[in-house]
Protein backbone atom coordinates (compact mmCIF):
# COMPACT_ATOMS: atom_id res chain seq x y z
CA UNK A 1 0.00 0.00 0.00
CA UNK A 2 1.43 3.97 -0.80
CA UNK A 3 2.46 5.76 2.11
CA UNK A 4 4.21 2.65 4.03
CA UNK A 5 6.23 3.50 7.02
CA UNK A 6 8.21 1.42 8.62
CA UNK A 7 9.59 1.95 12.15
CA UNK A 8 10.38 0.37 15.25
CA UNK A 9 10.35 3.33 17.28
CA UNK A 10 8.42 7.26 17.58
CA UNK A 11 10.39 9.23 19.26
CA UNK A 12 8.78 12.78 20.86
CA UNK A 13 10.97 15.80 21.22
CA UNK A 14 10.52 16.01 24.47
CA UNK A 15 7.93 13.35 25.65
CA UNK A 16 10.17 10.43 24.94
CA UNK A 17 10.02 7.68 23.03
CA UNK A 18 7.90 4.46 21.93
CA UNK A 19 8.49 1.34 20.69
CA UNK A 20 5.97 0.95 17.75
CA UNK A 21 5.04 -2.38 19.38
CA UNK A 22 2.55 -0.40 21.92
CA UNK A 23 0.69 1.29 18.80
CA UNK A 24 0.37 -2.51 17.39
CA UNK A 25 -0.46 -4.63 20.44
CA UNK A 26 -1.95 -1.71 21.50
CA UNK A 27 -4.73 -0.85 19.22
CA UNK A 28 -8.27 -2.16 18.86
CA UNK A 29 -8.85 -4.73 16.11
CA UNK A 30 -12.60 -4.46 16.37
CA UNK A 31 -14.96 -2.33 17.48
CA UNK A 32 -18.80 -1.55 17.27
CA UNK A 33 -21.58 0.77 18.81
CA UNK A 34 -24.93 -0.53 17.84
CA UNK A 35 -29.12 0.39 19.02
CA UNK A 36 -29.81 -3.18 20.35
CA UNK A 37 -33.54 -2.49 20.70
CA UNK A 38 -36.29 -3.02 18.20
CA UNK A 39 -34.43 -4.13 14.88
CA UNK A 40 -30.80 -3.91 15.80
CA UNK A 41 -28.51 -1.88 13.89
CA UNK A 42 -25.19 -0.59 14.27
CA UNK A 43 -23.88 2.95 13.98
CA UNK A 44 -20.98 2.43 13.33
CA UNK A 45 -17.86 -0.35 13.60
CA UNK A 46 -14.42 -1.28 12.25
CA UNK A 47 -13.95 -4.74 11.26
CA UNK A 48 -17.01 -6.05 11.95
CA UNK A 49 -19.00 -7.84 8.89
CA UNK A 50 -22.50 -8.62 10.29
CA UNK A 51 -24.51 -8.71 14.20
CA UNK A 52 -27.25 -11.44 15.10
CA UNK A 53 -29.26 -10.74 17.14
CA UNK A 54 -30.06 -13.68 18.95
CA UNK A 55 -32.54 -13.06 21.56
CA UNK A 56 -33.35 -10.31 24.44
CA UNK A 57 -29.80 -8.88 25.76
CA UNK A 58 -27.94 -11.19 23.91
CA UNK A 59 -25.93 -10.43 20.38
CA UNK A 60 -23.49 -12.12 18.48
CA UNK A 61 -20.54 -10.10 16.94
CA UNK A 62 -19.09 -11.56 13.79
CA UNK A 63 -15.74 -9.61 12.83
CA UNK A 64 -13.97 -9.47 9.22
CA UNK A 65 -10.48 -9.80 9.78
CA UNK A 66 -10.10 -13.19 11.98
CA UNK A 67 -8.76 -13.03 14.94
CA UNK A 68 -5.37 -15.25 15.49
CA UNK A 69 -6.83 -17.06 18.21
CA UNK A 70 -9.37 -17.06 21.01
CA UNK A 71 -7.09 -15.90 23.96
CA UNK A 72 -8.69 -11.99 23.15
CA UNK A 73 -9.61 -9.51 25.45
CA UNK A 74 -12.89 -8.27 24.88
CA UNK A 75 -14.84 -5.14 26.63
CA UNK A 76 -18.60 -4.04 26.35
CA UNK A 77 -20.59 -1.07 27.77
CA UNK A 78 -24.45 -1.04 28.01
CA UNK A 79 -26.63 2.08 28.59
CA UNK A 80 -29.84 1.01 30.08
CA UNK A 81 -33.16 2.29 27.65
CA UNK A 82 -35.79 2.93 31.25
CA UNK A 83 -35.45 5.51 34.24
CA UNK A 84 -35.46 2.68 36.32
CA UNK A 85 -32.09 2.91 38.56
CA UNK A 86 -30.01 0.14 37.97
CA UNK A 87 -26.96 -0.63 39.90
CA UNK A 88 -24.72 -2.41 37.37
CA UNK A 89 -24.97 -2.80 33.90
CA UNK A 90 -22.75 -6.20 32.79
CA UNK A 91 -21.91 -7.65 29.67
CA UNK A 92 -21.20 -11.40 30.55
CA UNK A 93 -21.31 -15.12 28.88
CA UNK A 94 -21.85 -18.05 29.69
CA UNK A 95 -19.65 -21.53 29.28
CA UNK A 96 -21.97 -22.25 25.58
CA UNK A 97 -21.82 -19.00 24.41
CA UNK A 98 -19.65 -18.25 21.18
CA UNK A 99 -16.57 -17.49 21.31
CA UNK A 100 -14.16 -18.49 18.45
CA UNK A 101 -11.65 -16.53 16.55
CA UNK A 102 -14.65 -15.03 14.08
CA UNK A 103 -17.50 -14.73 16.42
CA UNK A 104 -18.12 -13.40 19.93
CA UNK A 105 -21.30 -13.35 21.66
CA UNK A 106 -22.77 -10.36 24.03
CA UNK A 107 -25.15 -10.38 26.54
CA UNK A 108 -26.74 -7.53 28.15
CA UNK A 109 -27.66 -8.01 31.50
CA UNK A 110 -28.87 -5.62 34.56
CA UNK A 111 -29.22 -6.06 38.13
CA UNK A 112 -30.79 -3.61 40.98
CA UNK A 113 -31.79 -4.28 44.58
CA UNK A 114 -35.28 -5.86 42.62
CA UNK A 115 -34.36 -7.48 40.01
CA UNK A 116 -32.03 -8.57 37.60
CA UNK A 117 -32.01 -10.08 33.92
CA UNK A 118 -31.75 -9.83 30.20
CA UNK A 119 -32.32 -6.29 28.42
CA UNK A 120 -32.01 -4.90 25.43
CA UNK A 121 -29.81 -1.55 25.13
CA UNK A 122 -29.98 1.19 23.21
CA UNK A 123 -25.98 1.76 22.96
CA UNK A 124 -24.13 -1.35 23.32
CA UNK A 125 -19.88 -0.41 22.58
CA UNK A 126 -17.51 -3.64 22.29
CA UNK A 127 -13.76 -3.47 21.62
CA UNK A 128 -11.47 -6.38 20.88
CA UNK A 129 -7.85 -6.14 21.53
CA UNK A 130 -5.13 -9.12 20.88
CA UNK A 131 -3.58 -10.32 17.61
CA UNK A 132 -5.54 -10.64 14.22
CA UNK A 133 -4.54 -13.82 12.40
CA UNK B 1 -13.51 5.93 -6.30
CA UNK B 2 -10.84 3.32 -7.08
CA UNK B 3 -10.11 0.40 -4.64
CA UNK B 4 -5.78 0.25 -4.77
CA UNK B 5 -4.56 -3.41 -5.90
CA UNK B 6 -4.95 -5.17 -2.48
CA UNK B 7 -3.77 -8.54 -3.62
CA UNK B 8 -0.96 -9.44 -0.07
CA UNK B 9 -2.17 -6.48 1.68
CA UNK B 10 -3.57 -7.24 5.43
CA UNK B 11 -7.23 -7.41 5.53
CA UNK B 12 -7.41 -5.37 8.54
CA UNK B 13 -5.42 -2.28 6.12
CA UNK B 14 -7.91 -2.48 3.52
CA UNK B 15 -11.01 -2.49 6.45
CA UNK B 16 -9.05 0.36 7.60
CA UNK B 17 -9.01 1.99 3.43
CA UNK B 18 -12.59 1.56 3.63
CA UNK B 19 -13.26 2.87 7.10
CA UNK B 20 -11.42 6.23 5.39
CA UNK B 21 -12.88 6.29 2.15
CA UNK B 22 -16.18 4.76 1.80
CA UNK B 23 -19.38 5.93 3.21
CA UNK B 24 -21.66 3.34 5.09
CA UNK B 25 -24.42 1.59 3.26
CA UNK B 26 -27.67 1.02 5.48
CA UNK B 27 -28.87 -2.51 4.50
CA UNK B 28 -32.96 -3.08 4.27
CA UNK B 29 -32.01 -7.14 4.46
CA UNK B 30 -32.41 -8.99 7.37
CA UNK B 31 -31.73 -13.01 7.20
CA UNK B 32 -34.08 -14.41 9.36
CA UNK B 33 -32.64 -18.15 10.79
CA UNK B 34 -33.37 -21.41 12.98
CA UNK B 35 -30.68 -23.35 13.91
CA UNK B 36 -32.46 -25.00 16.73
CA UNK B 37 -35.52 -26.49 17.48
CA UNK B 38 -35.27 -25.48 21.29
CA UNK B 39 -34.30 -21.77 20.74
CA UNK B 40 -36.31 -18.77 19.21
CA UNK B 41 -35.38 -17.06 15.24
CA UNK B 42 -32.07 -15.66 15.00
CA UNK B 43 -31.47 -12.19 12.82
CA UNK B 44 -28.54 -11.77 11.08
CA UNK B 45 -27.82 -7.78 10.41
CA UNK B 46 -25.71 -6.66 7.90
CA UNK B 47 -23.09 -4.04 8.53
CA UNK B 48 -23.06 -0.84 7.34
CA UNK B 49 -19.48 -0.51 6.15
CA UNK B 50 -18.68 -3.98 5.59
CA UNK B 51 -21.78 -3.45 3.06
CA UNK B 52 -19.74 -0.56 1.50
CA UNK B 53 -16.61 -3.23 1.26
CA UNK B 54 -18.95 -5.47 -0.48
CA UNK B 55 -20.20 -3.05 -3.32
CA UNK B 56 -17.48 -1.63 -3.61
CA UNK B 57 -14.91 -4.88 -4.52
CA UNK B 58 -11.84 -5.50 -4.30
CA UNK B 59 -11.85 -5.86 -0.30
CA UNK B 60 -12.96 -8.76 0.90
CA UNK B 61 -11.81 -12.16 0.19
CA UNK B 62 -13.94 -14.96 -1.09
CA UNK B 63 -16.17 -16.87 1.11
CA UNK B 64 -14.66 -19.90 0.84
CA UNK B 65 -11.38 -18.79 3.00
CA UNK B 66 -13.95 -18.53 6.32
CA UNK B 67 -15.23 -21.94 5.66
CA UNK B 68 -11.12 -23.28 5.52
CA UNK B 69 -10.02 -21.27 8.35
CA UNK B 70 -13.51 -22.51 10.45
CA UNK B 71 -12.26 -25.83 9.54
CA UNK B 72 -8.80 -25.55 10.99
CA UNK B 73 -10.37 -24.06 14.53
CA UNK B 74 -12.85 -26.81 14.73
CA UNK B 75 -10.32 -29.48 14.10
CA UNK B 76 -9.05 -31.42 17.21
CA UNK B 77 -6.20 -29.32 19.18
CA UNK B 78 -6.30 -25.69 17.47
CA UNK B 79 -4.35 -22.49 19.47
CA UNK B 80 -3.63 -20.92 17.13
CA UNK B 81 -4.72 -19.63 13.02
CA UNK B 82 -1.74 -21.14 10.93
CA UNK B 83 -3.27 -20.03 7.28
CA UNK B 84 -4.29 -16.15 8.41
CA UNK B 85 -2.49 -15.74 4.98
CA UNK B 86 -5.69 -17.03 3.39
CA UNK B 87 -7.82 -13.61 4.15
CA UNK B 88 -4.64 -11.56 3.28
CA UNK B 89 -3.10 -13.16 0.04
CA UNK B 90 -5.97 -14.67 -1.75
CA UNK B 91 -7.26 -12.22 -4.42
CA UNK B 92 -10.08 -10.20 -3.20
CA UNK B 93 -13.92 -10.57 -4.73
CA UNK B 94 -15.06 -7.72 -7.12
CA UNK B 95 -17.79 -5.80 -6.54
CA UNK B 96 -21.32 -7.76 -5.65
CA UNK B 97 -24.38 -6.28 -5.73
CA UNK B 98 -26.75 -6.22 -2.85
CA UNK B 99 -28.70 -9.54 -2.99
CA UNK B 100 -25.23 -10.84 -3.50
CA UNK B 101 -23.64 -9.17 -0.88
CA UNK B 102 -26.44 -10.99 1.48
CA UNK B 103 -25.74 -14.02 0.21
CA UNK B 104 -22.23 -13.86 1.01
CA UNK B 105 -22.71 -12.75 4.34
CA UNK B 106 -25.21 -15.94 4.85
CA UNK B 107 -22.54 -18.28 3.36
CA UNK B 108 -19.73 -16.60 5.96
CA UNK B 109 -21.99 -15.95 9.29
CA UNK B 110 -25.22 -18.16 9.03
CA UNK B 111 -24.53 -22.06 10.39
CA UNK B 112 -23.54 -23.99 7.53
CA UNK B 113 -25.82 -26.26 8.82
CA UNK B 114 -29.22 -23.96 8.31
CA UNK B 115 -27.83 -22.36 4.57
CA UNK B 116 -26.75 -25.66 2.76
CA UNK B 117 -30.04 -27.26 4.23
CA UNK B 118 -32.37 -24.19 4.39
CA UNK B 119 -35.04 -26.20 2.98
CA UNK B 120 -35.75 -29.27 3.44
CA UNK B 121 -37.92 -29.80 6.72
CA UNK B 122 -41.54 -29.27 6.98
CA UNK B 123 -40.72 -25.56 6.65
CA UNK B 124 -37.71 -22.70 6.30
CA UNK B 125 -34.87 -22.62 8.52
CA UNK B 126 -34.09 -19.50 6.75
CA UNK B 127 -35.25 -16.33 5.20
CA UNK B 128 -34.29 -13.37 3.96
CA UNK B 129 -36.57 -10.36 3.84
CA UNK B 130 -36.65 -6.62 4.79
CA UNK B 131 -36.56 -4.68 7.96
CA UNK B 132 -39.85 -3.32 8.08
CA UNK B 133 -41.17 -6.84 7.63
CA UNK B 134 -39.93 -7.48 11.19
CA UNK B 135 -42.19 -7.29 14.38
CA UNK B 136 -41.97 -3.50 15.24
CA UNK B 137 -41.80 -4.33 18.70
CA UNK B 138 -39.60 -6.63 21.01
CA UNK B 139 -42.22 -7.68 22.95
CA UNK B 140 -41.81 -11.39 23.47
CA UNK B 141 -38.63 -11.79 21.47
CA UNK B 142 -36.98 -14.62 23.31
CA UNK B 143 -40.46 -16.81 21.77
CA UNK B 144 -40.26 -14.98 17.49
CA UNK B 145 -40.38 -18.20 15.31
CA UNK B 146 -40.41 -18.27 11.42
CA UNK B 147 -43.72 -18.05 10.67
CA UNK B 148 -45.03 -21.71 9.73
CA UNK B 149 -47.55 -20.01 6.92
CA UNK B 150 -44.19 -19.42 5.01
CA UNK B 151 -43.81 -23.12 4.18
CA UNK B 152 -47.10 -22.90 2.14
Amino acid sequence: MAGKIIADTLEHSTAGSLTTDYVVNGSAKSWVNFNGTGTIATRDSLNVASLTDIGTGNHEINFSSAMSDVNYSRSTHMQRENTTASYANIDGSYNNDTYSTTTLEVRTVYMNAAASGAVDSPIVSNQIFGDLA
Amino acid sequence: MQTPDFKGTHLWDRLCWAKENLDGVQSDYRVVYEDSIDECAKILVPDPNWMACALQGGILPPVWVYHELAKDEASEGFKKHTRGYLLHETQPIEAMTEEEAIEYLIMKDVPQSVWQEWDSGNKPKMVICRKDQLPQTREWRNAWRISDELAA
